[in-house]
């Protein structure tokens, strides 16, 4: 435990309300107040990388967000989340697109912060740990390297972009995946306009498993931004 | 209409009936010859020439007459074949009938002359009628400037140039504040203007810049003029006072039908902000009223808390904490109406459309319900019916999910018990999204109120003892975000009780997918 936290934050009474939930949970956390003190804390921290986690705020007083990522994502040994409020749904689907891990809107609940906060660690390094390839919740379970999908003990036929798409957000379970990642993932680059492609799979893929859309077991929808694969642990 | 092609003489297709009953006329004397007298001849030449001015100028008609007045002396007038006249009875004859055939051929032009006035007065008047009529029907008397247009070419016979001002007279000539007609050269573009702002007519005839070879008329209102036409004039005619007045009476009409467009513009105007400035205050005397309860709520709660904790016991602690979370999530769905209405309100507000699954949308709406199912509300209550046969729709998805939020918070609200269903299906070109409840339904006094901003209905108790609330700003908001889209909002009494909100959103063509194979995975 004991992962070290960045929270780049504005507002004093939020930032010290969440610097204190954080410390109960046991996290060490540092906080900013503006991008620029930010990458100063960044620059000066000791180890590396400076902080497994980066809680950033958007509508900072002094840079977007998207110039500041642009440094903490290097390497991808940090895991970072953005905190939006409403009417910012352009600048965080941008910046969830240039590698931030996950989003929380204004005004969330510490509950919702622990839990993504969570998932984002344990999917931190991706590219020094092996890649997650297995699945299983509620029973369905998802083998990517055996390419084998269960559905209470019985093999699942899908076709194959079906089977990537889901696979594509295995690889991510517990975050979410923009759109435009996904259709370029799955589909391509050149596919990233394409987006009635992802809603159709997406149903065909929600018939296949039997999710309601009203409870949803492992498809979430989180509308405007992508999609989220339910997280084992939830 | 040609006013100007209406000829004082008589076209010239009629001519050969003129020359015709002439050649009749001298076949009847020849013939006759002999068997009359000379006098009775005589009456047969002035009876032709009088029915030959029927079809011919009288300036030939005379001539005619003139040449078989001789004819007549060389063949029938003794001494024969000489023009000489030997008798002063026959003198006299022959000027008597010269003097009749002038006459008559006199009176037939002028008669001409004169039905040819007034024919034109009443092609004029009827011009000026058609014209009048035509301002009337038009919402807009800048798009008559056309109609305009074809009248004065109609009436002058060339193509005229107009100026005509969109809306109040800019303070320099400023091309882009009016329309332009007939692609003015830069030099009658600057007389045009020069005439507008004069109010005055001017070129030849009017007695001012008499030099000019154009004319120019004002569009004149009842102060001021509203624009200006200008008639380039052909080398030879200059129109009468007649004319000038028709094209004065047609350039004033419409001025004045811009006079008063513009009047009902500004007062339009005057009365939407008046509106809007009530509404505004309307608007934020009901936002600070409907932020400022759940803010006592939860500053009586934190207080409370601080205050008496020792002497809280823990489910009391816990009452209010539930309800600082609860006040907290009611004052941010006020905020996100309440924004959300400026920004639909604001012009130019793009919406982010994309293809979206309303079942999807729809179904997230009701997922998001039951994952934070509170105290307050009931989310087990909540189902969702979709018709597999729902296409993708075109939308906002953030709005339509905005939209949804709301109605299914006002039918937890108002219905206090029974199912409340979302149900999604296509129907007659739309797809629609209902959220229908069996509560109280809505008073038929309410039906349209409700969708204003801040109207509430009734505030029943709700069973925990709880007064409902409403934020008064949702279903505004859900009517402005169906609007957005193309579509509208509709509320339906239902047939066993309840309400139905419905959502029309309309379909387009969603972009086929390729094909792909069933396969195993391998």
């Amino acid at each position: 435990m004991n992962e070290r936290v960045l929270l780049v934050e504005d507002d004093r009474e939020l930032r010290t309300t969440l610097r204190e939930a954080l410390a109960v949970e046991g996290y060490a956390v540092q906080t900013a107040a503006s991008a620029a003190d930010a990458l100063a804390q960044w620059r000066h921290a000791e180890a590396s990388p400076p902080f497994e986690l980066v809680l950033l705020d958007l509508g900072l007083p002094d840079a977007d967000g998207s110039t500041l990522l642009a440094t903490l994502c290097r390497g991808r040994d940090t895991a970072v989340l953005v905190i939006s409020a409403r009417g910012a749904e352009g600048e965080k689907v941008a910046l969830l697109d240039q590698g931030a891990d996950d989003y929380l809107v204004k005004p969330f609940s510490i509950g919702e912060l622990l839990a993504r906060m969570r998932v984002a660690l344990r999917h931190r390094g991706r590219a020094a740990q092996p890649a997650i390839t297995r699945y299983a919740h509620a029973g369905l379970e998802v083998d990517l390297a055996a390419h084998s999908v269960q559905l209470d003990g019985q093999a699942l036929h899908l076709t194959p972009t079906e089977f990537r798409l889901l696979a594509r957000l295995v690889r991510s379970a517990g975050q979410v995946v923009t759109h435009a990642k996904l259709l370029a993932d799955v589909w391509g680059a050149e596919y990233v306009q394409h987006t009635h492609y992802l809603r159709l799979y997406m149903g065909q893929l929600r018939a296949k498993l039997g999710d309601d859309a009203a409870a949803p077991r492992w498809l979430l929808t989180e509308p405007g931004v992508g999609y989220r694969l339910a997280s084992p642990e939830a | 209409m040609t006013t100007a092609s209406t000829s004082l003489h008589p076209p010239l297709r009629d001519w050969p009936l003129g020359l015709a009953a002439w050649a009749l006329g001298w076949a009847a004397m020849g013939w006759l010859e002999g068997r009359v007298d000379l006098a009775n001849l005589a009456m047969v030449l002035v009876l032709a020439s009088a029915i030959a001015s029927f079809w011919l100028p009288a300036v030939v008609a005379c001539m005619l007459a003139a040449g078989s007045v001789l004819g007549f002396n060389w063949f029938f007038v003794s001494p024969k074949h000489s023009l000489s006249v030997d008798l002063s009875q026959h003198a006299l004859l022959l000027l008597a009938m010269l003097a009749v055939s002038w006459v008559i051929a006199a009176v037939m032009g002028r008669q001409r002359a004169l039905a040819r006035d007034a024919q034109r007065q009443g092609e004029r008047v009827q011009q000026l009628q058609r014209f009048g009529e035509a301002l009337r029907d038009s919402q807009e008397p800048a798009q008559q400037a056309g109609a305009l247009f074809a009248s004065l070419e109609a009436l002058l016979g060339t193509a005229p140039r107009l100026l005509v001002l969109h809306g109040p007279l800019p303070a320099s000539d400023d091309d882009s504040a009016a329309l332009l007609l007939g692609e003015p050269t830069a030099h009658e573009r600057s007389g045009l203007w020069q005439c507008l702002r004069q109010g005055q007519a001017f070129g030849p005839g009017t007695g001012r810049h008499a030099e000019l070879r154009e004319c120019y008329f004002p569009l004149r209102g009842r102060q001021a003029a509203f624009g200006a036409a200008m008639v380039p004039l052909t080398l030879d005619a200059t129109p009468d006072a007649d004319t000038r007045a028709q094209a004065q009476a047609l350039c004033d009409q419409l001025g004045l039908a811009l006079q008063r467009a513009l009047a009902q513009r500004l007062a339009d105007t005057a009365r939407e902000e008046a509106q809007l400035q009530n509404v505004r205050n309307a608007l934020l005397a009901a936002i600070s009223h409907d932020f400022r309860t759940p803010l006592a709520a939860i500053l009586g709660a934190a207080s409370a808390l601080r205050e008496q904790q020792g002497r809280l016991s823990a489910a009391q602690q816990d009452r209010l904490l539930d309800s600082i979370d609860q006040e907290c999530r009611h004052l941010s769905r006020l905020t996100d109406n309440t924004l959300q209405l400026a920004r639909l309100d604001a012009p130019g507000m793009a919406l982010t459309l994309d293809w979206e699954s309303p079942q999807e949308l729809a179904g997230a709406v009701l997922a998001r319900r039951r994952a934070r199912n509170g105290v307050h509300e009931d989310a087990s209550r909540l189902r969702l019916r979709v018709d597999p046969e729902t296409p993708l729709v075109r939308c906002d998805a953030l709005l339509i999910s905005q939209l949804l939020d709301n109605l299914v918070d006002n039918a937890l609200k108002y219905a206090t018990e029974g199912p409340i269903e979302l149900l999604v299906r296509p129907q007659a070109g739309h797809v629609v999204l209902a959220v229908r409840d069996r509560g109280p339904g809505v008073a038929l006094a309410w039906r349209e109120r409700i969708f204003q901003v801040f109207q509430r209905g009734d505030d029943r108790p709700s069973p925990d003892g709880a007064r409902t609330r409403s934020a008064g700003v949702g279903l505004a908001v859900c009517r402005a975000i169906a609007q957005a889209h193309g579509g509208e909002l509709r509320l339906r009494a239902r047939a066993h009780g309840g309400a139905s909100f419905e959502c029309w959103l309309p379909l387009q063509a969603v972009p086929a997918l390729p094909a792909e194979s069933e396969a195993a995975p391998p």
